[in-house]
């Protein structure tokens, strides 16, 4: 078997929560030895969020912890601990990356802002993601991901137009934008560093790269002088394009006709109603501005549907169609996300079995799967202290009796 | 603490993190904005076209609202800093160019239906044979074998399936996407990190790979908690707009507009307490109904008694307190609260501005430069930085095929027989 991209570099990881914790997800499942760096005394608030396994709360028991955190280590250190620095030190020294997500000053507070890392490490890549960036007005501001929709404009560009702006009811930037984005970022440096030997520092303002995304918006209006409204699910110019009933409770089907081939095919699988065989919608202009009318009768022909059956009956003549999942469809339906063996199931120490997400991509040779579940908090305390740090058994000890490692 | 950005270098003469990569873009609207990616960390990335132009130049917004190939604002922003060269890879003599050309590549992004690649010519077995470092990254809807894996796919689509779709928008009406295609742009994103990772791989080993990235596992990763909710306690999580999601956390309409407001966090923290303490501190009405200590119950949170008493409570004060104020003084006392902001905002967001986020591009239409978003992350040693405006169709075919040893009369004749 190949070994894993990342395999031999180690990265030193301060983060918590969303966007930081997915991006180092990212390295650990790809081969990097991450370790986390906790501490009980002041908890990543995700692991005391629910889900819990068996609904219980526990620092070992919370699901939406347990997936940003696969293939990690935990070692627990009290940073507010005089003896921290000098345990954290070792561990630098035998780190490439450096990874944090907290608002500006915390690293420094603990003597670990990045020109003090630098001098313990010179060629140390250090990335720093707080919402803001490491300077500015508002560069001690806080958030998370649906802090960061509102700031950018996202929330308010998505949802209907008259009614309250929607967003993604989800911490978007937090599980995609930001995590990628400093993936991306981290990985060239250590393109770089490789090529050169050295290292550097990568400012990520979280609010930048879901700015960055929203680009052709941004131009209409630098350009076009156009403030872009919420507009549902209507597209630019396709129509019908949007989301409608089927039968049983809260089914949808998503259906975009993009061109007259699609239209056609559409309306000859719903059995030709009369209605849509009309010579005024020939044109997906006309069928674009007509199209809440269209959307209102096409609703009535859809609900006669089952998703799945409606779904395949388009999709064999190649209109672009698909069932709204929830969550139990993309787990326990979902054909083709069990064809690529999406979901994996691991044997946590204190969950049990648990579902866990597999990086969205395959290799052709290297195989792409979880090395482990989420650590435990301060699992691999111990472990490290001596393999890695070279601290003896009685040291560590006496370190956490002293509560240093706590 | 020192600043490692420092002023005294010249952005434009320091190295950049992917100088001297080679990546060939042949995607589409999946796959364009992971080509921009690499292009302005530097490597030189060269868009692939059709002969009659790629899809995204067709998509609005266009410049000056007028379409036309070379007007399409969404195609100039996300083909930056590439070079663009125009092919038909339908016929035996572009196939053979395309070789040539991964010959000299380390990167080749596709976004082809799976299967269409190998009838030309140009899957990965062969194109490996020519050139054994090259990775190949496959971005497509669904993957490149399965049951779905030639189903037809829009954003839209990639969305609903992928399960995003269906935790956004209002209880009483349909499912509503997030705005701006972002299931191609999840596609791209991750897109970029795998081709990454395949790359470092490959430097080291001397062998590429086939990259086969799924749009739709792409925003699966997006469903937050949803797949754990369902795993762990067997619930399916819905979509919530227009109310709150706990007491305290959702949209609330203030004087001028709406804010978010987060007031009890995620998990344990310290939110709630503050928030509290600042609606106390302005002596917002019934405050004290906030105090008791089943407001530091989830549980409690989460029902409709907690969210219709917050409600009544909050959106009166918020109301007579605008956008600018709450944010401020809510951000002031460490409370995770924004205001919503519409596009124009962020052309005057304080923050935005004094990183210089937003850059200034030329484009060959227009008299002076259009002003777009810029780094998405900063580099002290290897600065992100566009190095030239979106290509113009062909704009580089000259140049590019002679690199690759086409003279200009076999150019010529490649373009007369419309290969190119």
């Amino acid at each position: 078997m190949s070994k894993l991209p990342l395999a031999g570099v180690r990265v030193a990881d301060f983060c918590w929560i969303g966007a930081g914790s997915n991006t180092t997800k990212i390295l650990a499942d790809l081969g990097a030895d991450v370790i986390r760096i906790e501490s009980s005394t002041r908890l990543d608030s995700l692991r005391m969020a629910a889900p819990y396994k068996d609904r219980k709360p526990g620092v070992n028991r919370s699901g939406y912890f347990a997936d940003r955190n696969t293939s990690k280590r935990s070692v627990t250190i009290n940073m507010k601990h005089r003896r921290a620095l000098e345990l954290i030190k070792k561990l630098i020294m035998q780190s490439d990356i450096v990874a944090n997500n907290f608002t500006p000053d915390v690293m420094e507070k603990f003597g670990l802002g990045y020109s003090a890392v630098r001098a313990m490490k010179p060629d140390i890549i250090y990335l720093a993601m707080s919402m803001h960036g490491a300077q500015g007005p508002e560069r001690g501001y806080l958030g998370y991901g649906a802090i960061m929709t509102s700031l950018t404009g996202l929330q308010h560009l998505t949802g209907l137009p008259g009614r309250e702006p929607a967003g993604t009811g989800t911490n978007y930037p937090d599980h995609i934008p930001n995590p990628c984005h400093a993936a991306f970022a981290l990985l060239a440096a250590l393109r770089y560093r490789r090529r050169t030997g050295r290292g550097q520092y990568i400012d990520l303002a979280q609010l930048e790269p879901t700015v960055a995304l929203l680009g052709p918006t941004i131009l209409d209006f630098t350009v076009n002088g156009r403030n872009r409204e919420r507009n549902g699910n209507r597209h630019d110019w396709a129509a019908p394009h949007g989301v409608y009933p089927c039968a049983g409770a809260d089914r949808w089907i998503a259906i975009a006709a993009m061109t007259d081939a699609h239209w056609a095919a559409l309306i000859e699988v719903l059995g030709s109603p009369a209605w849509a065989v009309v010579d005024r919608w020939m044109s997906v202009v006309a069928r674009h501005r007509d199209s809440a009318e269209l959307d209102r009768l096409l609703g009535l022909e859809t609900a006669r549907w089952s998703g799945e059956a409606l779904m395949a009956a388009l999709q064999a003549r190649d209109v672009p169609a698909g069932v709204v999942q929830n969550a139990e469809d993309v787990i326990r339906r979902d054909p083709q996300l069990a064809h690529r063996g999406h979901w994996i199931m691991m044997n946590h120490a204190e969950m049990g079995e648990a579902i866990y997400n597999a990086p969205p991509f395959r290799f052709s040779r290297t195989p792409v799967q979880l090395r482990s579940p989420a650590p435990l908090l301060g699992e691999h305390t111990r472990e490290i202290c001596v393999e890695l740090l070279g601290i003896s058994d009685a040291d560590v000890d006496e370190l956490m009796a002293q509560e240093v490692l706590k | 603490m020192i600043n490692p950005f420092s002023a005294a270098t010249d952005p434009a003469t320091q190295p950049m993190a992917l100088a001297g990569l080679r990546v060939l873009d042949l995607s589409g609207p999946m796959g364009n904005y992971c080509g921009k990616l690499f292009a302005d960390m530097g490597a030189d990335v060269i868009l692939i076209e059709p002969p009659a132009g790629t899809r995204l130049r067709f998509e609005p917004p266009f410049l000056d609202d007028i379409a036309g190939p070379e007007r399409s604002l969404a195609f100039a922003y996300h083909n930056t800093s590439k070079r663009g060269i125009s092919l038909n890879l339908d016929c035996a003599s572009g196939q053979e160019l395309l070789r040539k050309l991964a010959a000299t590549s380390d990167i080749m992004i596709e976004t082809e239906k799976p299967g269409a690649m190998q009838r030309r010519g140009l899957g990965y077995e062969v194109l490996s044979k020519i050139k054994p470092g090259l990775v190949l990254a496959s971005i497509t809807a669904f993957g490149q074998s399965g049951p779905y894996a030639q189903y037809e796919s829009e954003d839209l689509i990639g969305l609903a399936l992928g399960g995003l779709l269906y935790l956004g928008g209002y209880p009483d009406a349909p499912p509503t996407r997030v705005y701006g295609n972002q299931a191609y742009l999840c596609a791209s994103m991750y897109g970029a990190v795998a081709a990454m990772l395949a790359l470092l791989d490959a430097e080291s080993s001397g062998r590429g790979q086939h990259v086969d990235v799924s749009m739709q596992e792409c925003v699966v990763l997006g469903l937050e908690n949803a797949v754990q909710f369902y795993d762990l306690e067997g619930t399916v999580r819905k979509r919530y707009a227009g109310e709150q999601r706990f007491a305290g956390t959702g949209v609330f309409e203030c004087k001028d507009g709406y804010i978010y407001l987060m007031a009890g966090g995620i998990g344990a923290n310290k939110f709630w307490g503050c928030s509290v303490d600042w609606l106390r501190d302005e002596h917002m009405a019934g405050v004290e109904r906030l105090r008791g200590n089943e407001w530091t119950q989830v549980d409690y949170l989460k029902s409709e008694e907690a969210k219709r008493i917050f409600a009544e409570l909050f959106t009166p004060w918020a109301k007579t307190r605008t956008k600018a104020y709450l944010y401020h003084e809510g951000q002031r006392r460490h409370i995770p609260i924004a205001p919503i902001n519409v596009p124009a905002d962020l052309l005057e967001n304080r923050q935005l501005n004094y990183r210089n986020h937003f850059v200034e591009v030329t484009h060959a239409l227009r008299d002076r430069p259009m002003l777009m978003p810029g780094a998405p992350y900063k580099l002290s040693e290897t600065p992100w930085r566009i190095q030239r405006p979106a290509p113009r169709l062909g704009e580089h075919n000259a140049e590019v095929y002679g690199e690759v040893g086409v003279s200009r009369a076999e150019l010529e004749r490649l373009f007369a027989a419309g290969a190119v």
